[in-house]
């Protein structure tokens, strides 16, 4: 079953990033330019927060939010991460359980990369055709 | 393989929706509340647009504005795609993944608006299916084994 690791191998690992007194409209901006839903936030290498497009859309909802505050004061503080080593499937039912699209990879201390639910589904997909597929040639070759 | 008409006897036919008067705020509002990512935009009882956090994430960036009293109607997408609920749920996740769309409105044959479907209820769906038949076929193989 694949891993985080194999994950990340198909993928451009570069992560992008603000730091906790980047203005939530250079957060916006760069989610913009990069077609991503969410920026991490981080700080002396050290990852602090999670900055999402529901997060925006919800804070500006309750009007807790103005484009020109730091995004240290809207982002997400509790960040959960997973590691290189863990399989695709505990991803997909953290993601589920927590609602979440995006965790951060870490491997120790350092962020390795960041994986989405969209790569995450794409993974286990193919990994059931694959499972099908075998099975199915398996019943041509032995048993029919 | 499940339909559409499948999913929504799953997940209900409710749709959110706002009219094509509504504001920015009264929108993001709605989302708030009912925890969802988009709504319709309703004139009468026709679609006009869908809005979502995508969208007003990128609005907002590029005007340099929270947009909070503008109409819904200046920033939701018009051109919106949807599916019957005789498709596939594998038709409608095609068009997700190609479109980078994540949420599907529902009409039937007479045009009348009859679900909402998200790329979560149809990601779940087919990872269902293709489980099952994993099952089935291993069950196959096991069966014949045993017996044979």
């Amino acid at each position: 079953m694949a891993t985080v690791k194999d994950l990340l191998k198909d993928k451009y690992t570069q992560v992008w990033y603000v730091t906790p007194t980047s203005t939530v409209l250079d957060a916006l901006k760069l989610m913009a330019e990069q077609k991503i839903g969410a920026v991490l936030v981080v700080e002396a290498g050290k990852i602090v927060g999670i900055f999402s497009e529901r997060d925006f859309a919800r804070k500006a909802a309750d009007g807790s939010v103005s484009l020109h505050s730091p995004v240290n004061d809207v982002m997400v503080g509790a960040v959960y991460y997973v590691t290189p080593d863990q399989s695709v499937e505990s991803c997909m039912a953290l993601m589920t359980a927590k609602r979440f699209r995006h965790l951060p990879v870490l491997d120790g201390n350092k962020l390795v990369g960041v994986i989405s639910i969209g790569d995450v589904v794409r993974q286990l997909m193919l990994e059931k055709d694959m499972t099908i597929q075998s099975l199915e040639d398996y019943i041509w070759v032995h048993m029919i | 393989m499940a339909t559409v008409k499948n999913l929504l006897k799953i997940k209900g036919t409710q749709v959110w929706s706002v009219p094509v008067t509504a504001t920015v705020r009264e929108t993001l509002k709605l989302m708030a509340e009912k925890n969802i990512g988009a709504v319709l935009v309703m004139e009468g009882e026709k679609i006009a647009g869908i809005f979502s956090e995508r969208d007003y994430a990128r609005y907002a960036a590029q005007r340099e504005s929270l947009l909070l009293d503008e109409p819904v109607s200046e920033f939701m997408t018009r051109a919106v795609y949807y599916v019957s609920p005789q498709q596939t749920v594998e038709e409608c996740m095609a068009l997700m993944t190609s479109k980078h769309i994540r949420h599907l409105p529902v009409l039937d044959e007479d045009h009348n608006l009859v679900g909402l479907i998200s790329i979560g209820d149809v990601v779940k769906q087919v990872l269902e299916e293709k489980e099952s038949t994993i099952q089935g076929l291993e069950n196959y193989i096991l069966g014949r084994g045993y017996s044979g």
